[in-house]
C-alpha cells in the first residue's frame, strides 16, 4: 500500500517519535493519576454532586461570582495581556473528518490521540458519535475495542458511545451494563463503562438491583461509585421525562444506608438533590435515619438539604429541632438551620429561635432569616441569595 | 450495450459505491497526513470554508470553538481585518465571536467595539443577524452602551428576534437573573419596541428573570400591562410575577386589577401565574376571591391553589408541580384512574 507523503509508516522516524511522546504522556498521567486519585474522587463527587448541600440558588451565584471575576480580571486596571495558551491546528483534519469511519477510526486517530489537545479530543468523541449513529452494531464494535484499550483511547470510546442514539438500544445498553459488571476488568474500566450508561432514560428494576448491589459491595471502589453516579443521573432524567423518581431514590437511599464507602454513602445521599424529589413518609424517615446515624459531616448536610423537600412540614422541623440539639458539628448544625427554613420558610423562624437559643453562634443567623423573610421574600432560593454571608461557619469547602 | 461492456459498467459502479462507503479499506482507507501546527487566522478560515459544506456538526462545532479559543493569540489586526472583509453570515459570525472571545479574556478591549461599530454599518440583515448571534451568551450587552435598543428596532425582522433571543439568554444563562442592570436594560429594551414589535416584547419578558429588576423597570412593566396587544399584556404579567419583595405589593395589586377587567383568558391565565409567583401560599387568599371574576378559569385557579399549598420553597418547584397537575388533568378520567 502506498502512503501519501507524511502519512505516517509503521517504524517512521515521526511515528517513533509519536509514539515515545505518547509512552512519556502516559507515564506522566499515570504518575499523575496515583498521585491525585485519593483527592480527585472526593472532589469530582463534590461537583457531580453539585448543591452538595447548598441550594440551585448557592449554584447560579458561584457560576454568577465566577463570571463576575472574569470580567473583573478582563478589566483595564491591570494593562498588562494576560498570558494565553496556544492552540493547536491539525494539517489534513478535514481530509480525516470527511473519509473516517468506524473501521478505520483506529487506525486514523492514532496521532490525534496521542496529543495533550483537548479540543481534538472533544472532536474525536463527537465524531465517533456521530460514526456510530443510531447503528447497534457499529455501537458494539467500538465497544468490543475497549476491553484492551489504553485509557484515554477507552474514554474517547466510551464517552461516543454515552452520546450515541444507538446506546438508547436496549440491546446496546444491556451489553455496557453486562460489560461493567465484568469482574475480570480492572475497576477504572468499569467505572467507564457505568459512566457511558448514564445518558439512558431509564433503568429497569434488574438493571437497578445490580447496580445497588455492585455499589454496596465493599470492594467496588470506582466502580461502585459510577454506579451511585449512574443511578443519580438517570433518575433526572427519568424525573424529568416521566415524573419517574421512587425507585430510583429508595436504591439510593439503600446505598446511602449501607454502603461502608464514604464518598459512596455521601454520592448517594446527596444525588437525589437532581431530581428534587418531595419525599413521602417512607423516604422522610429513611433520611431522617440517616441524619442521625450517618457517620460524616458532609452526609448528614446532605441528608438535611433532602428533608427539607417533604410536603410533612411538622415533622420535619420536630427532626431538625432533635437532631439539632443532639449533634455537636456546627457544620451539621448550620445545614439543620438553613433547610428548616427551606422546609417551613417563615414558619421555621420559631424553631430556628430555639436552635439559636441552644447555639448562641447561630443567633447572628436568625436575626438575618427573621429580616429577610420580615422584608417579604418568600422563594428560598431568594432568601439564600439575600444572605449577606451564605458560609458564615466556614463549611463550605471543610474537608469532611 | 453489447453484455460484456454492461457487466464493466456494472463493476464499475459497484467499486464506486465500495470506495465511497469505505468498505475496500485497502483501497479507501489511506490515512490523512495528519500534523499538528501552529494556527493562523487564514488557515483557520479557510478550514472553516472548507468545514461549511461538511455533514459533520462535530466537525464544524470543533472549527467554531477553535477559532474562538484561539482567538486571544491571534494577531488582533488580522483578525479585525479578516472580519471588515467577510461577507458570508456564518464565517461573519464565528469571526465576531473570536473578537468577543479577544474582549471577554483581556486579551484586546476594543474587539467588542469593532463587531458593535459594524453591526449599526451593516447593510446585509442577514449578516447583522449572524453578528448579534455572535454577541449571545457574553457580557457585551454591559459595555455596548445603548446597542440593545437600537437593535430591538432594526428594520429586519429577524435581527429583532436575535437581539431579543441574546436579551432573554443573556439573563438566564450569563446573570442567572441576579444583575440588576441587565436586567434593566432587557426590560427597557422590550418596552421600548412594544408598539413597534410585540412580539419582541412578549419574547423578551416572557422569558427573563425580573428577580434584580428595579423600580423603574418594574413602573415600565406595569404600564405594560395595559397594552392593547394580547402576547404584551401576558408577558408582563408573567414578568412582573418574578419582581424582588421590594416591588411585590404594587405588582400584586397591578396583577389582581387587571384580572378584574381583562377579558383574554389567556392573559388571565398569565396574571395567575404572576399572582401565585409573588405570594406562593400567601397567595391562596387572593386566587380564591378572583375564582368569582370567571368561572371558566375556576379549574386553573384550583390548580394553583393546590399547588401552592404543597408549600414548595422554590417557584422553579412550584412551576414543576403546577405542569405535573395540569398534565394529570389533562389526561382521560381512565388514565388517571379517576
Amino acid at each position: 500500500m502506498h502512503a501519501r507523503p507524511g502519512t505516517f509508516h509503521p517504524f517512521s522516524g515521526q511515528r517513533l517519535g509519536w509514539i515515545l511522546g505518547g509512552l512519556a504522556a502516559l507515564v506522566l498521567l499515570l504518575g499523575l493519576l496515583a498521585h491525585f486519585l485519593g483527592a480527585s474522587r472526593r472532589q469530582a463527587e463534590r461537583a457531580q454532586a453539585a448543591p452538595s448541600g447548598w441550594p440551585d440558588a448557592r449554584r447560579k451565584l458561584a457560576a454568577s461570582s465566577q463570571r463576575a471575576a472574569e470580567t473583573e480580571q478582563a478589566s483595564p486596571k491591570d494593562s498588562r495581556p494576560p498570558d494565553f495558551e496556544a492552540t493547536t491546528c491539525w494539517r489534513s483534519l478535514d481530509e480525516f473528518n470527511e473519509g473516517v469511519t468506524v473501521e478505520t477510526f483506529r487506525k486514523w486517530a492514532a496521532a490525534l490521540m496521542a496529543s495533550e489537545d483537548e479540543h481534538v479530543l472533544t472532536y474525536l468523541k463527537e465524531r465517533l458519535a456521530e460514526l456510530i449513529g443510531p447503528d447497534g452494531g457499529r455501537a458494539a464494535e467500538v465497544l468490543g475495542w475497549v476491553r484492551e484499550a489504553s485509557p484515554k483511547e477507552a474514554g474517547v470510546f466510551l464517552s461516543a458511545i454515552r452520546s450515541s442514539q444507538a446506546v438508547q438500544q436496549p440491546a446496546v445498553a444491556a451489553k455496557l451494563a453486562a460489560m461493567s459488571l465484568d469482574k475480570s476488568l480492572p475497576l477504572e474500566r468499569r467505572a467507564g463503562l457505568l459512566a457511558a450508561l448514564d445518558t439512558q432514560k431509564q433503568l429497569d428494576a434488574a438493571t437497578l438491583g445490580r447496580f445497588t448491589e455492585l455499589a454496596r459491595d465493599a470492594s467496588s471502589g470506582e466502580a461502585g461509585w459510577a454506579a451511585t453516579r449512574t443511578i443519580g443521573r438517570v433518575m433526572a432524567t427519568d424525573s424529568q421525562r416521566s415524573g419517574s423518581q421512587a425507585a430510583y431514590l429508595d436504591k439510593l437511599l439503600t446505598i446511602g444506608s449501607e454502603s461502608s464507602d464514604d464518598d459512596i454513602r455521601y454520592l448517594a445521599i446527596s444525588m437525589p438533590m437532581h431530581a428534587d424529589p418531595i419525599l413521602d413518609r417512607s423516604a422522610l424517615e429513611r433520611y431522617a435515619k440517616i441524619l442521625t446515624t450517618e457517620g460524616s459531616a458532609n452526609g448528614r448536610d446532605a441528608a438535611a438539604h433532602m428533608l427539607s423537600l417533604s410536603q410533612d412540614k411538622a415533622r420535619v422541623l420536630e427532626i431538625f429541632a432533635s437532631a439539632f440539639r443532639a449533634d455537636g458539628d456546627i457544620c451539621a448544625r448550620w445545614a439543620m438551620f438553613r433547610f428548616a427554613a427551606r422546609a417551613a420558610g417563615k414558619d421555621a423562624l420559631p424553631v430556628m429561635a430555639v436552635m439559636a437559643s441552644a447555639d448562641p453562634r447561630f443567633q447572628d443567623d436568625h436575626r438575618i432569616f427573621e429580616q429577610i423573610y420580615g422584608s417579604g421574600v418568600v422563594d428560598f432560593d431568594r432568601v439564600w441569595l439575600s444572605l449577606p454571608d451564605q458560609d458564615p461557619h466556614g463549611c463550605l469547602h471543610r474537608p469532611d | 450495450m453489447r453484455p460484456q461492456r454492461r457487466t464493466l459498467c456494472a463493476l464499475t459502479m459497484l467499486l464506486a459505491l465500495e470506495l465511497a462507503q469505505g468498505r475496500l479499506a485497502g483501497v479507501a482507507a489511506a490515512a490523512p497526513a495528519l500534523s499538528a501546527e501552529s494556527c493562523s487566522v487564514e488557515g483557520l478560515l479557510a478550514d472553516i470554508r472548507k468545514g461549511l459544506g461538511s455533514r459533520s456538526e462535530a466537525y464544524r462545532r470543533y472549527l467554531r470553538n477553535l477559532l474562538r479559543e484561539s482567538a486571544p493569540t491571534l494577531p488582533a489586526a488580522a483578525l479585525r481585518l479578516a472580519f471588515a472583509r467577510e461577507t458570508h453570515p456564518v464565517v461573519a459570525e464565528q469571526l465576531a465571536a473570536a473578537l468577543i472571545a479577544r474582549s471577554e479574556r483581556g486579551a484586546d478591549s476594543s474587539g467588542l467595539r469593532t463587531v458593535a461599530e459594524r453591526l449599526l454599518s451593516e447593510p446585509d440583515p442577514a449578516l447583522r443577524a449572524a453578528v448579534v448571534r455572535a454577541m449571545r451568551r457574553t457580557s457585551a450587552a454591559e459595555s455596548t452602551g445603548d446597542l440593545y435598543e437600537k437593535l430591538v428596532h432594526d428594520a429586519a425582522p429577524e435581527v429583532r428576534r436575535e437581539a431579543a433571543t441574546n436579551l432573554v439568554e443573556d439573563n438566564r444563562f450569563v446573570y442567572f437573573g441576579h444583575h440588576g442592570p441587565a436586567t434593566d436594560a432587557a426590560v427597557m429594551a422590550a418596552a421600548s419596541a412594544a408598539s413597534s414589535d410585540p412580539q419582541v416584547t412578549a419574547q423578551i419578558l416572557g422569558n427573563i428573570s425580573t428577580e434584580a429588576a428595579g423600580p423603574g423597570a418594574a413602573e415600565a412593566m406595569r404600564k405594560l400591562l395595559r397594552s392593547d396587544q394580547v402576547e404584551v399584556r401576558s408577558a408582563a404579567a408573567v414578568a412582573l410575577g418574578g419582581v424582588p419583595a421590594s416591588e411585590s405589593a404594587s405588582a400584586r395589586q397591578s396583577l389582581i386589577d387587571l384580572y378584574r377587567d381583562e377579558s383574554d383568558p389567556r392573559v388571565r391565565r398569565a396574571l395567575l401565574q404572576g399572582i401565585a409567583q409573588l405570594g406562593f401560599a400567601g397567595a391562596i387568599p387572593d386566587l380564591v376571591q378572583l375564582r368569582e371574576v370567571d368561572p371558566g378559569l375556576s379549574r386553573e385557579i384550583d390548580a394553583w391553589v393546590q399547588t401552592l399549598r404543597k408549600g414548595l420553597p422554590s417557584w422553579e418547584l412550584i412551576l414543576r408541580e403546577k405542569q405535573r397537575l395540569d398534565e394529570l388533568n389533562a389526561q382521560p378520567a381512565s388514565q388517571s384512574g379517576r
